[in-house]
């Protein structure tokens, strides 16, 4: 009797804690009450203002926007970085508190939308036809599930070229006249490689910007000769095409680049001139706190074109947690993430480009020259298009499984076919 | 007058009350045993058997942090024997733990037999080879990228001295392994040199003396008395390494990321990468239970090694 008396009350102080634990983190639903009225929490997990304090300062901008129609909503951010955003979502689902707004990258929504951890924003009137009114119209695919659409844009992350004219001149190369295709850029980085006496690179011809792996380097150069990596959810690399652009990237690394190159600052290594030419970021600093006027007149930028003429676009979007219970203020945030000025904000934060029509005429685009060209060339944009559900998967896999034939340890050939059958 | 001592009338009571009371003190102790072994007991059960039971029960099914998910049974287990991800992990960290082990057990009992003379400046020399162990790993595996940097690295520069060709120790995936190894065996030595030390200072004057009179030489005291005598110990260094060169994992993610390819990725590594990147939770949970079987055998045959020695 005593024994069951005792275990009644371990019983009971155990579910008094849970449940008092459950109402401590987990909201009651705002949908449908009235924004003015709607109390609680909303947890954003966001990759696109940097934890500094000129990011902070932005993000409060938002929030202070945001309180004007949702005065009672508190904002709890979540600066991620890319690098760490999966496990900050399933370790948030895993615990019972996911976000409501997660902002992720090109990749990101079909698996997480296929795992119906977004939710469709449809129902918020995101049409394909809005996207391409208001939004950049090269994102659709990488939004859109099942003919869906669970996320929106905020900005382009815009890759182009760049070239060294002086390093072009001083090996008998033309600068007005970029190598575009894959046979003339290794032509080109070859005569532009320098190396020591004992034959080590010292300056590389070209730079791949694949010190962790090939999968963007891949999915550009191959989308350059006019084939995506997948269409439709369905490889589209285990082709000639495919096996082509393997072994030229094969062909270059350790012969115009070292493999793993790249710099203490993490950037582009033809911006700090280690590189003759290579792949750099939507955007650069020409004052003298970056990388300073001279450096960047000497700076010429162009896009592959081995058939096709590309640009490698990436992105931030921001969608709604499916197991949100403020679906309607966190749909209220991304309207308020998406206002033009917000997004020349954390454009101008990251260097990247704002995903609003006319992004070519935005602040950023007019900041400097770089952001200008990746700006303007929008219209080619390309990524890994529309990728399968296991993406997530499949994204380590690449850059495993792609290196290892590149390194030599694996045959090119049986690497793309194996990465073929392991996309589903 | 004569006094005579008589039986207690009532001896049985008496005899009763006895065992009573001693069955009364039985029970108290047993009472206060479970009370002290309470917060322990609940600890293990909290965070040992229950995660352990979620592990087990989630290793058989598909859940991946969706809505939905189904049992799959032994689905994830006949997966990873055709998966060469995991099958390279676990090739690298058994490894790893082969060549970490031995040679970061031999370094520390020399390095503790040193500190173990009367040398000067020994309490510098036991601190200097117990900094590593208590420097967070990210700071030392921060120190390391450097060291191992191909363009201004101490190592490549060290090696130029006698006319050594610069290596990228950790892009290149002949070198990539071993410069982990050489890492892991130096952050590993503190721990191991402090617990040897413990462990030669209690060995028996007595015993030493004896051999020393006997006629034993250096190799021959150390051989029959000193090894003997350490060799408890010498089975927890062991036990404890396996199980932390088993569980390397920050080491790995902040120097190499598991690269170049696969070359440095280990089991938790991957575990960590099928978990929380891939989001294949079910899937990790089968590689995690596999890794503890793994342990199980390193451990049993470690303890066999142990008694073998024990006997001879």
């Amino acid at each position: 009797m005593r024994r069951g008396v005792g275990l009644t009350l371990l019983a009971a102080a155990l579910s008094v804690v849970v449940s008092s634990c459950g109402n401590g983190v987990i909201d009651k639903s705002t949908d449908g009450v009235p924004p003015a009225e709607a109390t609680g929490t909303l947890r954003v997990l966001l990759p696109s203002f940097p934890p500094s304090t000129k990011g902070k300062e932005a993000f409060q901008k938002v929030v202070d926007d945001f309180h004007k129609t949702y005065p009672k909503m508190k904002v709890e951010p979540d600066f991620a970085t890319y690098k760490n955003l999966n496990e900050k979502m399933s370790t948030s689902i895993a615990a019972g508190i996911p976000y409501d707004v997660m902002v992720t990258g090109v990749g990101w929504v079909q698996p997480f939308a296929s795992k119906n951890i977004f939710e469709d924003l449809g129902k918020y009137g995101v049409t394909p036809d809005v996207i391409k009114e208001k939004s950049t119209p090269a994102l659709i695919p990488a939004v859109t599930y099942d003919k869906k659409l669970y996320a929106y844009p905020l900005i382009a992350d815009a890759r182009a070229v760049a070239l060294r004219k002086s390093a072009f001149r001083e090996a008998g190369l033309d600068p007005s006249k970029p190598p575009k295709s894959l046979a003339e850029l290794k032509v080109a980085a070859e005569k532009l490689t320098k190396r020591d006496k004992d034959g080590n690179v010292t300056r590389s011809g070209f730079d791949l910007a694949s010190a962790t792996g090939f999968r963007q380097s891949f999915t550009t150069f191959l989308a350059s000769t006019g084939t995506p990596l997948y269409v439709g959810g369905e490889p589209n690399f285990d082709n000639k095409a495919g096996l082509d652009t393997l072994l030229w990237i094969k062909s270059m690394i350790n012969n115009v680049q070292p493999y793993g190159q790249t710099n203490a600052a993490q950037q582009p290594l033809v911006l700090t001139g280690e590189a003759a030419m290579g792949i750099v970021n939507g955007g650069v600093d020409c004052s003298a706190d970056g990388i300073g006027q001279k450096n960047c007149d000497d700076l010429e930028f162009f896009r592959f074109d081995s058939g096709k003429q590309i640009e490698y676009v990436g992105g931030d979007l921001a969608s709604i947690g499916s197991r949100s219970r403020h679906k309607d203020a966190a749909w209220g945030f991304i309207q308020t993430l998406t206002k033009p000025t917000t997004l020349d904000a954390i454009a101008k934060l990251n260097k990247k480009i704002p995903a609003y029509k006319d992004a070519s005429n935005s602040p950023q685009a007019k900041s400097n020259p770089l952001s200008q060209f990746v700006a303007d060339g929008l219209v080619y944009a390309v990524n890994e298009n529309e990728v399968p559900a296991n993406w997530l998967e499949m994204r380590g896999n690449f850059d495993i499984q792609l290196t290892q034939a590149v390194l030599g340890q694996k045959d090119p050939a049986k690497v793309l076919h194996n990465l073929a059958g392991q996309s589903r | 007058m004569s006094t005579t001592l008589e039986r207690p009338a009532l001896g049985t009571p008496r005899k009763v009350s006895a065992s009573k009371d001693s069955r009364t003190l039985l029970k108290s102790q047993i009472r206060t045993g479970w009370a002290l072994l309470a917060p322990a007991l609940l600890h293990s059960g909290i965070f040992i058997v229950i995660p352990v039971i979620a592990v087990l029960v989630l290793s058989l099914t598909n859940y991946s942090f969706g809505d939905t998910w189904a049992w799959v049974g032994f689905g994830n287990y006949a997966d990873l024997f055709r998966d060469v991800d995991f099958q390279a992990s676990l090739w690298h960290t058994v490894l790893y733990a082969i060549v970490v082990i031995p040679i970061s057990m031999a370094i520390s009992l020399a390095v503790a037999i040193g500190l173990n003379q009367k040398i000067r400046g020994l309490s510098f020399f036991r601190t200097a080879f117990y900094i590593p162990t208590v420097t967070a790993t990210v700071a030392v595996a921060t120190i390391w990228l450097w060291i191992y940097n191909p363009g201004s690295g101490l190592a490549n520069g060290f090696l130029s001295l006698f006319g050594f060709a610069p290596n990228r120790w950790l892009a290149d995936p002949a070198t990539a392994l071993p410069s982990l190894m050489v890492v892991g065996i130096w952050q590993g030595l503190g721990t191991k040199v402090i617990i040897y030390l413990a462990a030669l200072q209690g060995v028996s004057r007595d015993l030493l003396e004896s051999s020393e009179i006997d006629g034993a030489n250096r190799w021959q005291k150390f051989a029959n008395v000193t090894w003997p005598a350490i060799g408890p110990v010498q089975f927890f260094v062991l036990i404890t390494s396996i199980v932390g060169t088993f569980q390397v994992f920050d080491l790995v993610y902040v120097m190499t990321q598991g690269g170049p390819g696969s070359e440095t990725r280990v089991l938790v590594m991957d575990i960590y990468q099928n978990a929380f990147q891939d989001l294949k939770l079910g899937y990790a949970s089968a590689e995690t239970v596999i890794m503890m079987i793994v342990i199980a055998v390193f451990i049993g045959v470690g303890r066999l090694l142990q008694k073998a020695d024990a006997n001879d």
